[in-house]
């Protein structure tokens, strides 16, 4: 019975230790206004865009390519 | 989209410091901090190569693994941020960090109470967007203004670029591809050594017994 | 802590310092603007280092306090950076009257929203912590806070009672290369009602060499192409330019040339920031610059890779050069540059076989007594190759200051009228007629016609102007009193003796809004006669300014003048009406509130400049420009589409004729592929039409395009026209008016519009250029030593000229002081040569006030090879004299680095404020030294002038090192 009750224990602690090996979420969740539990707001919410994440991911994508002179000359 | 980025072409930086004055200027940041700087290898020989280098908001940030306090967070666009009210300025950050990026500014607004400070992307804290609270603690909030930060956007050789990780591969690529090399400072052949010669351009040894 | 989005205010409604500093003292009224605010505080006064720091925390106090309120607007005026030649244009956001924000202008297609360390900091100047406040005079050794209206009164009496004692001449009048076109402009237009040809701008020490030797070669005095043109290049030779740190932004254009295949070489003293970015490195010995030209020359004519057509076609006398070439065999060569002959066939070839090429220069060729030598050898290293005139060709010579070009062209210079007229008796009625005076009121002015017609002292003499024995000048008084209006007294040799030279003068003014070199210099070693009267920068007023690339752009005004500051041409007036003339003085220009309107005054330069075609740059055109940036563009500068549409960007000088002839303005200087009004051109016929019995005239069939003429042909005037039959083809009123004049002098432009408009034909002829410059002391140029030359086995074999008794109203030593100095080497055997940081500018004043780049870089220092250190005993960060032959030592740090070679050691230029060791900050007017401050180099340069223009030696001198 010993033996059972240390191959449980073994296993458990197998376990414990193999999820220390597993990776950690590295998808940003944004949940009630809070990154991670720090409040922050998006950029595509101040005055300048109104919410209207589209309009604000094309203006980062112009201002992007006066980055790149290569689009002009 | 996006995931936020640096990166800085070594064979266009020509130390001109103006990331580091850009920065200056857009934050009003402090005599004595630094958000940027730009490193230079081989000072005034052949070989001579510079970076700016700032924080590079890791996407597994090292900062934010190790803070005692858990301020730091990181946002949907990828940039690593971090809340002054709850930083205790411990400086352990400043272990993790590869790049030397946090700051710890002794007085003025930046420094209050010891708290660490480091480059934003132009991309404030936690204050609302472009408020005079987000001001004062971090800087100027351009990305809520549709700009991007203002060291990559006024370099002057466009060596530094910042935004959108996809554009930004795109942009350096074309370079690349132009020009035939990368920027010899970093990338494959810095960290895995060169490749091997050819066996046929290697002068052969005379009098060597195999 | 999160506040909803409709909680946060729009757009930087925080307002920064604005409304932020308003608040931070609660007796402070609300509509305060920080520069009141700073006034009343005492917070400006501040000379800490950690100015900036104090000023922030004080924002942040403020700005909590007052919470929220109702943003005002923020308005965009578009600038341009004042701190180099390249012309970035800056968006500068401001509200409240306070520059909050400063924005990259990406459509500009010459820097495309690129900035380096200097650009991307102008916003400073709205805080401008370290600026003379308001007028000061220095009373028992300090200075003393006084009103402009005593300044104004105390100065003009002073200079009048001069005036009447010694005569006009006894003042010298030290213009700016930092004063827009208009200011520049007005300058010498005031200067002249002043009465004297004693006036000079940085030009003189910066590129007066270039100007002539290039003038003197081909026409005209400037950059044939431009920083975006060298898109066009495949092979791009710099030597004596560190573009780097000088021009940074310029190489957002060469590194992309490189990108695309163009090769980059770079002679140079010291492994510079741009050599690093090069292809190859060739480090020669200072000064040996012509040697090594010759060098290349030899390789171009024994390898065929000259341009023979071109040669037969444009050029006149490369016989000469090439038999001259053939001197310099490669053992030669290598003994007086240090350079092997591989390289020098690598520089030639390269050019050669990569074509377009195209070469830049700057203050490592034009600082020399040799300097209008040297520049002519790069000249002729491009006419052989047949470079010039061609996109991606051209001798692209940046200049520094961002209208040095500018004042160069309309400004203060003593041996000219605006427009490079010259001072002849013709020239001085063509103006008096623009100016709408009496000529004969203005000859009255001078002392006489002899004197009214004879060039004055250069501002790198009038040390020697006030010191040396009265008989030996060639003018009636000594000088008895310089005014400096917008020039740093660092940037020039010889500072010890300057010194003795500010002690012994009866008055000293300095007009600036960063007097405090001059001032700190002048302090110590006098008690009282200095008045330091604050002036507006040229973000404080509006105006126009000239890249190096000759495209003119309009500044609109940034902000109010801070402090009691007033700008340049308002402070002139007001001279002007003490002095008696401001009714002459303003003719044609309408004052408010003692500004002369500065559209009025481009006008009135519209109206004279022809022969630079400065006439068809209007405001209005200027403006258009400005607003239409992003139709131009970057790799031709040419407006496609849109109300620019066909013209080039900043309609680049020369802009012929009238506004309403739309000359397209001039990309590429002498360029036959293009129609003379789609800016094409050729080499100006200016040195008669004949020499030697060969004709000066361009050969048949090189012509510009779809010109009339398809042979050489001689300038226009009314003979010329009538003989070709094209007279009746002026209106009736240009007739008039254009009788008996010529292309220059016609006040109608109608002789320009015919020849270009109706015939595509260039008013200026279609000659050859000159490889050979007779009227030069080297017609062929030849290697010189330098004065202080560490050589002096080359001394007897390379000789300087023989002394000159009046040169430039000043004796002049040559050979003399060669011949004292021979053995130097002895005592002094480093080679002692200065340059350029990316951080700084100029004298520095104004750059090291600015704490974001006054962290930088926050002392001065020596570049000293680690051999040389080694043998001294000197390790890296140590401190160090470094000794001069004049008996001057200067304390800097060692920087111990190969980026010099053994026998050369390096100083940046742009510090002050130390003097032999010792700190002057006793002798500043309080608040307002510079955060940083350092021995400036030029307190140990030495004695020596170019042969033409009296360009100073900075490059090239003697010295020693020892540890401290």
């Amino acid at each position: 019975m010993r033996s059972r009750a240390l191959a449980f224990m073994l296993a458990l602690a197998g376990a414990i230790v193999l999820s220390g090996c597993g990776e950690k979420e590295q998808v940003v969740v944004y949940k009630q206004g809070k990154y991670q539990g720090k409040p922050d707001s998006k950029p595509w919410d101040a005055t300048a865009f109104g919410g209207d994440k589209a309009k604000w991911e094309a203006s980062i994508r112009a201002r992007n390519q006066n980055q790149n002179e290569y689009k002009r000359m | 989209m996006a995931r936020m980025k640096f990166i800085c072409d070594a064979e266009r930086c020509i130390e001109c410091n103006g990331c580091v004055t850009a920065c200056k200027n857009e934050h009003e940041v402090p005599w004595g901090v630094n958000r940027r700087r730009v490193v230079t290898i081989n000072d005034g020989v052949p070989g001579e190569r510079s970076m700016s280098v700032a924080c590079m908001h890791c996407s597994d940030a090292p900062c934010q693994a190790v803070c005692p306090v858990d301020c730091f967070y990181k946002t949907e666009e990828g940039v690593v941020l971090h809340d002054k009210d709850l930083c205790i300025g411990c400086g352990y950050c400043f272990y993790a960090c590869p790049f030397g990026a946090p700051q710890f500014p002794q007085s003025g607004a930046f420094g209050l109470r010891g708290k660490m400070d480091k480059c934003t992307f132009c991309a404030g804290g936690p204050e609302a967007d472009n408020s005079e609270d987000e001001f004062r603690k971090y800087g100027r909030n351009r990305l809520a203004e549709g700009k991007l930060p203002a060291c990559a956007e006024m370099c002057s050789t466009k060596a530094l670029l910042g935004g959108d990780a996809d554009v930004l591969s795109d942009i350096y690529r074309e370079r690349v591809l132009k020009r035939g090399k990368g920027a010899e400072i970093w990338g494959w052949a810095t960290a895995y050594g060169k490749p091997e010669q050819k066996p046929a351009e290697q002068p052969a040894k005379t009098g060597e017994k195999s | 802590m999160l506040v909803k989005k409709s909680d946060a205010v729009a757009r930087r409604s925080g307002a920064r310092l604005a409304r932020g500093l308003n608040a931070a003292d609660a007796s402070v009224p609300g509509t305060l603007d920080r520069r009141s605010f700073l006034k009343r505080s005492g917070l400006a006064a501040g000379t800490s280092a950690f100015a900036g720091q104090l000023s922030f925390s004080m924002i942040g106090k403020a700005e909590a306090a007052e919470g929220k309120s109702a943003a005002t607007a923020v308005e965009v005026k578009r600038t341009v950076c004042t701190h180099c030649s390249v012309g970035c244009a800056i968006d500068a956001e401001v509200q409240n009257g306070v520059w909050v924000g400063q924005e990259p202008v990406f459509d500009s297609p010459i820097n495309l929203g690129a900035h380096c360390a200097k650009g991307a900091s102008v916003r400073e100047h709205g805080h401008g912590e370290h600026r003379l406040r308001y007028p000061m005079k220095l009373v028992d050794g300090k200075y003393k806070r006084i009103s402009w209206d005593e300044a104004l009164n105390e100065v003009s009496e002073r200079l009048l009672r001069l005036r009447k004692e010694s005569g006009p001449d006894s003042v010298y009048w030290v213009g700016s290369s930092k004063h827009s076109n208009e200011q520049a402009y007005f300058m010498r237009k005031f200067v002249s009602m002043w009465g004297t040809n004693n006036c000079d701008h940085q030009a003189r020490i910066c590129h007066s060499t270039t100007v002539a030797g290039v003038a003197n070669t081909w026409g005209y005095g400037a950059m044939t192409n431009s920083y975006n043109d060298m898109q066009n290049s495949k092979a791009i030779f710099f030597i004596g330019s560190n573009a780097a740190e000088a021009h940074p932004v310029s190489m957002l254009h060469i590194l992309h040339a490189k990108e695309l295949g163009a090769k980059v070489i770079v002679a140079d003293p010291r492994f510079t920031r741009t050599a690093a970015k090069a292809d190859h490195h060739v480090r020669l010995r200072s000064g040996s610059d012509i040697a090594l030209i010759y060098g290349v020359l030899r390789h171009v004519f024994e390898n065929g890779w000259e341009d023979k057509k071109y040669l037969e076609d444009r050029v006149w006398g490369m016989d000469k050069i090439r038999d001259e070439s053939m001197k310099w065999t490669a053992d030669k060569v290598l003994d007086v540059t240090n350079v092997p002959d591989e390289q020098v066939k690598l520089i030639a070839e390269t050019l050669a076989k990569n074509k377009p090429s195209t070469v830049v220069w700057c203050m490592g060729q034009t600082q020399h007594t040799t300097g209008n030598a040297i520049v002519r050898m790069m000249c002729n290293l491009q006419l052989a190759l047949g470079n010039v005139g061609v996109a991606g060709g051209g001798t692209n010579i940046f200049r520094g200051h961002d209208n040095v070009q500018g004042a160069t062209d309309v400004g203060p210079n003593p041996d000219s009228l605006p427009g490079y007229y010259g001072i002849a008796t013709g020239s001085w009625k063509h103006w008096a007629n623009v100016w709408g005076v009496d000529y004969e009121w203005l000859k009255g002015r001078y002392v006489s016609q002899a004197m009214m017609e004879k060039s004055g002292i250069t501002v790198s003499r009038w040390i020697d102007g006030v010191t040396e024995k009265n008989e030996l000048i060639d003018q009636d008084p000594n000088l008895k009193a310089v005014v400096f209006w917008g020039h740093a007294p660092n940037s020039q040799t010889r500072g010890k003796e300057m010194v003795e030279a500010m002690k012994v003068l009866d008055t000293l003014v300095v007009i600036d809004p960063y007097p405090s070199a001059t001032a700190a210099m002048a302090a110590m070693v006098r008690k009282d006669g200095v008045y330091l009267l604050p002036a507006a920068t040229q973000f404080e007023c509006a105006g126009s300014c000239t890249a190096s690339n000759r495209s003119i752009q309009w500044r609109e005004k940034v902000i109010e003048p801070l402090f009691e500051s007033k700008p340049d041409h308002t402070i002139m007036y007001l001279l002007a009406q003490k002095f008696g003339f401001d009714k002459e003085f303003t003719k044609n220009i309408k004052v408010v509130n003692n500004e002369p309107l500065p559209e009025d005054i481009l006008r009135e330069i519209n109206r004279g400049t022809w022969t630079i075609g400065y006439t068809g740059q209007s405001p209005e055109r200027l403006k258009l420009h400005m607003k239409n940036m992003h139709t131009f563009n970057p790799k031709t500068l040419k407006a496609q589409g849109g109300p620019c549409d066909g013209e080039y960007f900043g309609l680049p000088w020369p802009c012929y004729g009238t506004p309403e002839m739309k000359h397209p303005g001039t990309p590429n200087l002498y360029d036959t592929s293009k129609h003379v009004m789609d800016g094409g051109g050729n080499f100006r016929a200016n040195f008669g039409v004949e020499r030697d019995g060969t004709s000066l005239l361009a050969a048949d069939g090189s012509h510009s395009v779809g010109a009339d003429l398809t042979t050489g042909y001689p300038e226009f005037d009314h003979v010329l026209l009538k003989k070709l039959g094209w007279w009746d083809e002026l209106t009736d009123d240009e007739k008039k008016k254009a009788e008996g004049k010529n292309w220059k002098t016609d006040p109608s432009g109608g002789i320009i519009r015919v020849a270009m408009k109706v015939h595509g034909c260039h008013p200026f002829g279609n000659a050859k250029a000159r490889a050979v410059v007779w009227n030069f002391p080297d017609p062929v140029p030849l290697h010189r030593e330098a004065l202080y030359s560490t050589r002096p086995d080359l001394v007897d074999k390379y000789p300087s000229h023989d002394d000159k008794k009046a040169f430039w109203r000043m004796p002049t030593l040559y050979k003399s002081v060669q011949q004292k100095f021979k053995e130097t080497v002895k005592d002094f055997p480093l080679i002692l040569t200065s340059g350029r940081l990316v951080e700084f500018e100029g004298g520095g004043e104004e750059t090291r006030s600015n704490p974001w780049l006054a962290e930088l870089q926050q002392e001065n220092f020596v570049e000293i090879n680690p051999k040389t250190a080694n043998d001294r005993g000197i390790r890296d960060r140590d401190m160090v004299w470094v000794k001069s032959p004049t008996g001057a030592q200067l304390k800097v740090r060692a920087l111990v680095t190969e980026r010099v070679g053994t026998d050369t050691v390096f100083i940046p230029f742009h510090f002050s404020g130390w003097w032999q060791g010792k700190d002057m900050i006793e002798y500043y007017p309080s608040g307002a030294a510079p955060i940083v401050r350092g021995e400036a180099v030029n307190t140990a340069t030495t004695y020596g002038y170019d042969s033409v223009t009296m360009m100073q030696e900075t490059k090239t001198t003697a010295c020693q090192v020892v540890k401290a």
